[in-house]
């Protein structure tokens, strides 16, 4: 809510007071949340001695090439490549099923509509650590383990749920009346699909993009288990592997974080506004 | 340019316990205007919508063209629709909303430019074509949804009540638009309403349902002098056609008219009919066939009634509705009167009643009772 400009200042007192629990709420959240990222920044610019003699100073001598050191010195760019192979993958394969199965969930009645739903949804509620071995297992006697093809494809497998649900929430509240009059204007049901959907559900879209992008990019779990060889790992693993080999290097661990961290920060600064809008729509409709 | 014939239509929607369209039969002739009117959840949308291919048909056909197309999917119909909601595609402009059903067509770029343009110059929508629709009014979303459809020059319209989101002034003018769009295109259209005043103005024929049947087709004004029933009296005109419980008596050769202390003598109605009705009839008399004052004194249509006090007085500028309670009668009875009436709640008055335009209507059936002179518009048996 913004104040009309020519209110008297006494109001505008009372409109501050009144918004300084607020004020004070998100100062303190910023504060938790963002303090330890500056920190791992700061770190990611010094060198460990450094570090370890003052933690918390600010650099004294900005060292830019501990970022080179770090992507060349262990297998940083293959491990990048890998995430990136494998997230980019995934999440546009999760967009794409997902928005699919949104879309028949939320516009057509068919039979056993409820069932497919309940199967799909069910996957909300599986922890990933009770089907790890299982899928070891699968992925085992598909020639699969070990390879990113497999993580891709159970990473798609895992997060479906999550991805059909936002959307559907979002595509169910599209009126059914455009899909309508599209058919009145000739259109068959998957162009319906592409040109009506897709484009009214982007702010939806955005919103699962970035959340599996961020959720995926970062997951450990699987990839430690189905993942062994080097050259096969991803950034999380990466990370890891770059902490024991160091002997717990701080200031390089840190500097590898700020790396593995830049995608998810671009990508927030990109959608982050649509994102929003996706996840309030329903509510300021 | 296409004829729309329905069979014996028949909707039941899962899970809906009855059906929502029964047995429905219409024809609409090439370049017609039919309107289906009637009250809201009495199937008029169901039967659209069946005819659009949006809802599957339960039982019987639509034909257009002569040719069924129960089998034929929505977007190979050539029908287009305008929507209560208007249905723009939010997500383009106003230039695309237009352009989108040639484009699936097939239709040149250079032919669908002077088509959209053609249509967004005769609607006033040309300085809006670059906007979306969420920074359009209310009036102009309504002229680029009659727009989509003008652009297609589909076999049929199709209008599911497309005026009833703007105010009164609005809706006159576009009422008046979408009725000369219809005549200078010369395409079958037809029309959901539930507003009389709109079925009235804007179709050739007008379709009345109830339930999901349909009651009475016919021209406006005949429909409208020649209820079939009391639901169609009572449903259109504003106010309503007045219903007098009556009692007959008589023998086989005249008939009398009882309500109150008042006696008529029931001329204009088949005796032998009469005789059949357990002696109980509605009295049927629109407002404006009820005079406050003697206008046409010595008209022997004219029955006057003295003692009618009066509830309520409601001047509403260019007319008067005047409520009477009239002795004996538990119906109270609107009368029509001119803005110079001088009546106030309260007082008695004496009203004249012209037989001329009534009409009997069976009480336990609600039909309406044909009268001898029927088919003399207006007619009264002088001879009788
Ligand atoms: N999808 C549906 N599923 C079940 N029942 C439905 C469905 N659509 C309509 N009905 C029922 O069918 C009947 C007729 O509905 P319909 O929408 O055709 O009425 P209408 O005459 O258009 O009413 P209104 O003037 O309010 O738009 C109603 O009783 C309604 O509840
Ligand atoms: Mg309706």
């Amino acid at each position: 809510m913004i104040a009309p400009a020519a209110k008297s200042p006494a109001h505008n007192w009372a409109a501050h007071l009144r918004r300084s629990p607020l004020l004070a709420f998100m100062l303190i959240y910023t504060v938790i949340s963002g303090g330890p990222f500056l920190w791992v920044a700061v770190m990611s610019l010094r060198t460990t001695p450094e570090i370890f003699a003052s933690p918390y100073a600010l650099p004294s001598r900005v060292h830019w090439e501990k970022f080179v050191e770090a992507w060349t010195k262990s297998n940083y760019g293959t491990y990048f490549w890998n995430s990136t192979i494998v997230v980019v993958t995934a999440v546009a394969l999760l967009t794409i099923i997902g928005a699919m199965v949104a879309h028949c969930l939320a516009r057509y009645r068919f039979r056993g509509n409820r069932l497919v739903r309940f199967v799909i949804l069910s996957g909300l509620i599986l922890p990933p650590q009770l089907m790890i071995l299982s899928l070891f297992q699968i992925l085992l006697e598909y020639r699969l383990y070990n390879t990113l093809t497999g993580l891709i494809i159970v990473y798609v497998a895992g997060h479906l749920a999550i991805t059909v649900y936002i959307l559907e929430g979002f595509f169910a509240q599209i009126p059914q009346d455009l899909f309508d009059a599209a058919r009145l204007d000739g259109y068959s049901d998957l162009e319906i699909f592409w040109r009506i959907t897709l484009p009214i559900g982007v702010p939806a879209l955005f919103t699962t993009v970035t959340l599996n992008f961020i959720i995926l990019w970062n997951e450990f779990l699987y990839a430690v288990v189905l993942l062994t060889e080097d050259d096969k790992r991803t950034l999380p693993l990466g990370i890891m592997h770059f902490m024991g080999s160091h002997q717990l290097d701080v200031g390089m661990l840190a500097t590898g974080l700020m790396i593995a961290i830049g995608p998810v920060i671009l990508l927030y600064a990109l959608f982050s506004e649509t994102m929003i809008k996706g996840m309030t729509a329903g509510a300021v409709r | 340019m296409a004829t729309v014939a329905i069979t014996a239509l028949s909707k039941l929607y899962d899970g809906g316990g009855e059906l929502a369209v029964k047995d429905l039969s219409l024809t609409v002739a090439d370049g017609e205007f039919m309107v289906l009117l009637g009250p809201s959840g009495c199937g008029k949308s169901s039967v659209l919508r069946m005819i659009a291919g949006l809802e599957p048909i339960t039982s019987g056909t639509v034909a257009i063209d002569g040719k069924v197309v129960n089998e034929v999917p929505a977007k190979d119909r050539d029908i287009a629709m305008v929507f209560q909601s208007y249905a723009l595609y939010p997500h383009m402009d106003v230039f695309n909303n237009l352009a989108f059903g040639l484009r699936r067509r097939g239709i040149a770029a250079s032919e669908i430019e002077r088509r959209v343009q053609g249509a967004a110059a005769k609607l006033g929508l040309l300085p809006f074509l670059k906007r979306k629709p969420h920074a359009l009014s209310g009036g102009q979303r309504q002229r680029v949804a009659l727009g989509r459809a003008i652009v297609r020059e589909p076999k049929v319209f199709l209008f599911d009540e497309p005026l009833s989101n703007l105010d009164a002034a609005l809706r006159v003018s576009t009422r008046n638009e979408l009725i000369r769009q219809q005549r200078e295109l010369g395409i079958t259209a037809i029309y959901v309403t539930h507003d009389q005043i709109e079925a009235m103005t804007m179709g050739h024929r007008i379709c009345i349902m109830s339930k999901g049947e349909v009651v009475q087709i016919g021209k406006p004004l005949e429909v409208y002098r020649n209820p079939a029933n009391t639901f169609v009296a009572r449903f259109l005109g504003n106010p309503p056609m007045n219903l007098i419980p009556v009692t007959i008596q008589g023998d086989a050769r005249s008939h009398q008219l009882r309500f109150g202390g008042t006696s008529l003598a029931a001329r204009c109605w088949p005796a032998e009919r009469l005789s059949r009705l357990d002696g109980k009839a509605l009295l049927g008399i629109r407002p404006e066939d009820v005079y406050e004052a003697s206008p046409r004194s010595g008209d022997e249509r004219l029955v006057a009634i003295t003692g009618a006090s009066v509830v309520a007085v409601e001047p509403l500028g260019a007319e008067t509705l005047v409520v009477l309670s009239l002795p004996g009668v538990s119906e109270e009875v609107i009368v029509r009167s001119g803005r110079e009436s001088k009546l106030r709640p309260g007082e008695h008055a004496t009203i004249q009643l012209d037989l001329g335009a009534a009409h009997l209507f069976d009480q336990a059936t609600t039909e309406v009772i044909a009268r001898i002179d029927v088919k003399r518009e207006a007619g009264w048996p002088r001879t009788a």
